[in-house]
This record gives structure tokens, C-alpha cells and sequence, in this order.
């Protein structure tokens, strides 16, 4: 196959732009979903003991507790340890607490949730569930900050979903259109294979083949670009952004993201040739 | 060899390009497509190449029918043709050489058999000197001559020729017609559209008259 290096190079570019586009976009969701994730860890149940049990009952009400479908795991809060905890809190001012009783605060039985169950629906589901044994007074779980928490998450699924989708969708367009202009520089040839009896597959198994490597190089090129970038700006510019909210570390695109972003370049490369294909291959 | 059964083609609703054709040419014939501007001779050599297909009737190429063929096997069909187009049609970027063997890389031929029939096919019409140029650097006639080495190097069955000389001076026609008739001596059968009236008075043969897509004459010397 001999091809312009000039159309060569802008179908390699073109993937390139399109992936580094793409791999940018993923970083960012990333990133912004591991936030979430960390102030998920916020989302817990605490439920309040009327009166604490004895040993054994207490432990099944813990092992009830856990073995609820959505419960990631039960702590108990005895009467001393929130006392303590709340003595902690107060620091220096906690001789204000002297010469009260040591059971003024109740004991309570902290519940944090699995991951996927985060949400308002969820955390309702277990308070009901608990209800039901009548040993809890109160519950409290963050009522208005888990709305506001869940309504977050679901822009941020609603928004990347939407504008990712569209930019695939881009990418497809503008790298369908680069490589058509490298077919149509060689309509002639195709036009020629076929009226001397080449098959449909003869001809058009090159510029796919062609199409694919040209993909997969574009998409190689757009991991060691995104990664530049983001080392020398994006890096830096999410940081700022994210790591208040306390994330520890803003990552690159995991392994397996990176494989993709290759597949996306063959993919690319490969429907990209297919479709311009169509219009010139006409048996 | 080629035989049409009221074959029409209408490109358009308004008007048949060919109207009811009806042929029969032998085995190693040669025959002249002859007719004004427009008459169909284009039109019915495509459809002998099935470049395009006809409207109504029927079209048999030794012993196979056209009208009936999946698409798939038109590949096969046209390795059995010879086409030579008035426009030449070879690739520019490529050498005289690889214009030359491309239909028998298309086929899938072995690389010291391509190189042989090429290199001799080449000599036969005089350009084996100019092997490793490209078209552009040709004289029309030259390039004329690389388009029918093209089409003959696979030994068709049929040869198609669209105004081959269409646009060459008279000394480079008599040097092209002797190719043709060599490739008609060689048992090929010859169907060339042409408007050249001095050319049929050279070499009579069978003619075939078209006017505005009806066969107007059809006559042997
Ligand atoms: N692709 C096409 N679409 C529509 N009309 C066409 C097409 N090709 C040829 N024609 C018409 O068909 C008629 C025959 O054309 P053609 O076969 O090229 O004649 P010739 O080769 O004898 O000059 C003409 O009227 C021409 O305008
Ligand atoms: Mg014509």
C-alpha cells in the first residue's frame, strides 16, 4: 500500500486529537468520581440504643444489622466510647464535662453502607429495616446532605454520559472524513481493482488493515500526549480543584482504560475506512 | 461467445440509452460498435462488464448470464474480460510495470509469472524500454498501448475496447489496431466501439450500427 504521507499523517493526527479528546474527558470523570466515592464513605447510619442489651442479644442485633444486603458493616458505639469520642472532640473544653454522669450519651450502632448503595433509597431501607426491632429511639443519617449528595452523583453520570457519548460520536465523524479523503486520493486505483475482477474483500482488506494500524498508532500517540499533559497541566489543574475535597491522589487512566483508548483507535480506524469504503467499493 | 436477448437500458424514466437489443457474436469474431455520439456504444459495453445492469433482457458471456449473476461473482466474470477504456484509466502513481501486472496481483497470481507475461506482454507492444516510468511521462499513444497490454496480459476471453483510438494520431491507430488483431488472431474476440469511419475501411469486419439506442445494421463483409 503507498499512500500520501501527508493523508497518512492527518488520519494519524486525527485519531490522535480525537483520543487525546476522549482520554482527557476520562481522566476528568475519573477523577471527579473518585471525589465522590471518598465522600460517599460519609454516607452511614447511625442508630440510637434505648437501652443497651445484654451481650448475646446485642450481638444479634449486630448480626441482623449486617445481614442486610446493603449493610458493608455494623459498629457498636457503647455508652463509654461516645463519651469519650466526644470528649476528644471538645479538647480543651472538656472539663465542662466533669461531674457528669458517663451515661448521658446513648449507645448507638454505626452502619456504614456498600458502595453501590450509597443513596437516600438505600440508607431508607435499612432505617426501616431497623425500625421494625423497636430497640432503636432515633436515627440519624444526614438527611439533606444525602440529597444533595445524590442529586450531585447523578449529574455528574447524566453529564459524562451525555458529552462522552457525543464525543465518540465526534470522533467517529471527523476520523470517518479524514480517511475518506484518503480513499478518495485513490478512487482511481479502487475504481481500477475492481473493473480487472478484484474481489470485494481483495480490495478493501488493505485500506482496513491500513485503517486499523493507522488507529491503533493514533491511539498510542494520544496516551503518550494525554499522559504529557497531564503530567505538566491537568495534573496540577485538578489538584487544585479536587484535592480539597479530600481525595489523596489524582490518578492517570488506569491499565485497562488504556487499552481502551487503543481498541478505541482501531475501532476508529477500522469503521472510519469501512464506512468511506461504501461510497468507492461498489461490488 | 456474447449474446443479448431484447436487452434494454434506461438510465433515466425519460428516454432507453439501448432499445431491445438483440446479438449474437461468435466465438474469436471481431466485431466494430459503430454509431454517432450518444447512440449506446458506451452503454453497451458496460453492460458486457457489468458496470452497469440492463433494465430488461437478457445477457450471456460464454455461457453465463449476466442478468442473473450475484454480485459477488462479477469479480470473476471480468477476470475472463479484457477492457480498454477511452480514457486509459491506469494509475498514475504507479509504474508502467505495476500498471501493467495489477489485474494478475488482483487475481493472485505468483510473483515470477506475473513478471514473465508482463515483461512479454510489454515487448509485444513495444514499451519493454520503458518499464519503470509512469503514465504521465507517455505520449497518449504510448499510454493507449499500456492500457491495452493491461487488458490482454490476462488472456481474455473477450476484449472490450471503447474508442481506443478516440484521440491518437493515424500512425499510432494503425499500430494499435495490429494489436488488436493480433490478440483476435490469438482467439480472443474483439468488440470495439468506434466512430472512425477510416479505420472500418482499413480493416473491414463485421459492423454493428447503433442510432439513439436501437441496432441500426448489423453487416459482414
Ligand atoms: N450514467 C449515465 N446516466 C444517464 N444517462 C447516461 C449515462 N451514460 C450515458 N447516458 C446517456 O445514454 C445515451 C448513450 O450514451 P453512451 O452509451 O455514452 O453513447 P456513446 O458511447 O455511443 O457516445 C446518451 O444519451 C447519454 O446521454
Ligand atoms: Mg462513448
Amino acid at each position: 500500500m503507498r499512500q500520501s504521507p501527508f493523508l497518512c499523517t492527518a488520519a494519524i493526527g486525527t485519531v490522535t486529537v480525537a483520543l487525546c479528546i476522549l482520554a482527557f474527558f476520562a481522566i476528568v470523570v475519573l477523577n471527579v468520581q473518585q471525589l465522590t466515592q471518598n465522600w460517599s464513605r460519609e454516607v452511614q447510619v447511625v442508630a440510637y440504643l434505648d437501652e443497651v442489651p445484654a451481650k448475646n442479644r446485642l450481638e444479634m442485633l449486630i448480626k441482623d444489622a449486617q445481614m442486610i444486603d446493603t449493610v458493608e458493616g455494623v459498629e457498636f458505639i457503647s455508652r463509654q466510647q461516645a463519651l469519650d469520642g466526644f470528649r476528644s472532640r471538645l479538647g480543651d473544653d472538656a472539663t465542662l464535662l466533669e461531674g457528669l454522669e458517663s451515661d448521658f450519651l446513648p449507645a448507638s450502632l454505626r452502619i456504614s453502607l456498600k458502595e453501590g448503595s450509597r443513596n437516600r433509597v438505600s440508607v431508607e431501607k435499612v432505617v426501616s429495616q431497623l425500625k421494625s426491632k423497636k430497640l432503636f429511639s432515633d436515627f440519624r443519617y444526614g438527611q439533606d446532605w444525602l440529597d444533595r449528595f445524590d442529586s450531585f452523583v447523578s449529574l455528574i453520570k447524566l453529564s459524562s454520559a451525555i458529552l462522552g457519548g457525543f464525543l465518540l460520536f465526534a470522533a467517529l465523524f471527523i476520523v470517518a472524513n479524514t480517511i475518506k479523503l484518503t480513499v478518495y486520493a485513490r478512487r482511481d486505483e479502487l475504481e481500477i481493482m475492481s473493473l480487472v475482477g478484484g474481489t470485494s474483500l481483495f480490495i478493501k482488506t488493505p485500506f482496513l488493515i491500513e485503517g486499523a494500524l493507522q488507529g491503533a498508532v493514533g491511539g498510542g500517540f494520544s496516551l503518550g500526549f494525554s499522559y504529557i499533559l497531564f503530567e505538566f497541566f491537568l495534573h496540577q489543574g485538578l489538584s487544585s480543584l479536587l484535592l480539597s475535597g479530600g481525595i489523596d491522589n489524582i490518578i492517570f487512566l488506569p491499565t485497562h482504560f488504556q487499552l481502551m483508548i487503543i481498541a478505541g483507535g482501531i475501532f476508529l480506524g477500522f469503521f472510519g475506512s469501512l464506512l468511506s469504503l461504501r461510497k468507492f467499493v461498489r461490488i | 461467445m456474447v449474446q443479448l436477448f431484447n436487452v434494454c437500458k434506461a438510465y433515466t424514466r425519460d428516454g432507453n440509452a439501448l432499445e431491445d437489443i438483440n446479438l449474437k457474436i461468435p466465438k474469436g469474431d471481431f466485431v466494430y460498435i459503430t454509431g454517432p455520439s450518444g447512440a449506446g456504444k458506451s452503454t453497451l459495453l458496460k453492460l458486457l462488464f457489468a458496470a452497469e445492469k440492463p433494465s430488461r433482457g437478457q445477457i450471456l458471456i460464454n455461457g453465463q448470464n449476466l442478468t442473473r449473476m450475484r454480485s459477488s461473482r462479477i469479480p470473476f466474470l471480468r477476470r475472463q474480460l479484457g477492457v480498454v477504456f477511452q480514457d486509459f484509466k491506469l494509475i498514475e502513481s504507479r509504474t508502467i510495470f505495476e500498471n501493467v501486472s495489477f489485474p494478475l496481483e488482483v487475481q493472485g497470481k505468483k510473483r515470477y509469472e506475473i513478471s514473465k507475461k508482463v515483461y512479454q506482454m510489454l515487448k509485444s507492444v513495444g514499451l519493454e524500454h520503458k518499464l519503470t516510468k509512469r503514465p504521465l511521462e507517455l505520449s497518449g499513444g504510448e499510454q493507449q498501448r499500456v492500457a491495452i497490454a493491461r487488458s490482454l496480459v490476462v488472456e481474455p476471453l473477450v476484449l472490450l475496447a471503447d474508442e481506443p483510438t478516440g484521440n491518437l494520431d493515424p500512425e499510432v491507430t494503425l499500430d494499435i489496431m495490429e494489436l488488436f488483431k493480433s490478440a483476435n488472431a490469438r482467439g480472443t474476440t474483439v468488440l470495439l466501439a468506434t466512430h472512425d469511419r477510416d479505420m472500418i475501411h482499413r480493416f473491414p469486419r463485421r459492423q454493428i450500427g447503433l442510432e439513439a439506442g436501437r441496432l441500426v445494421e448489423d453487416r459482414t463483409p
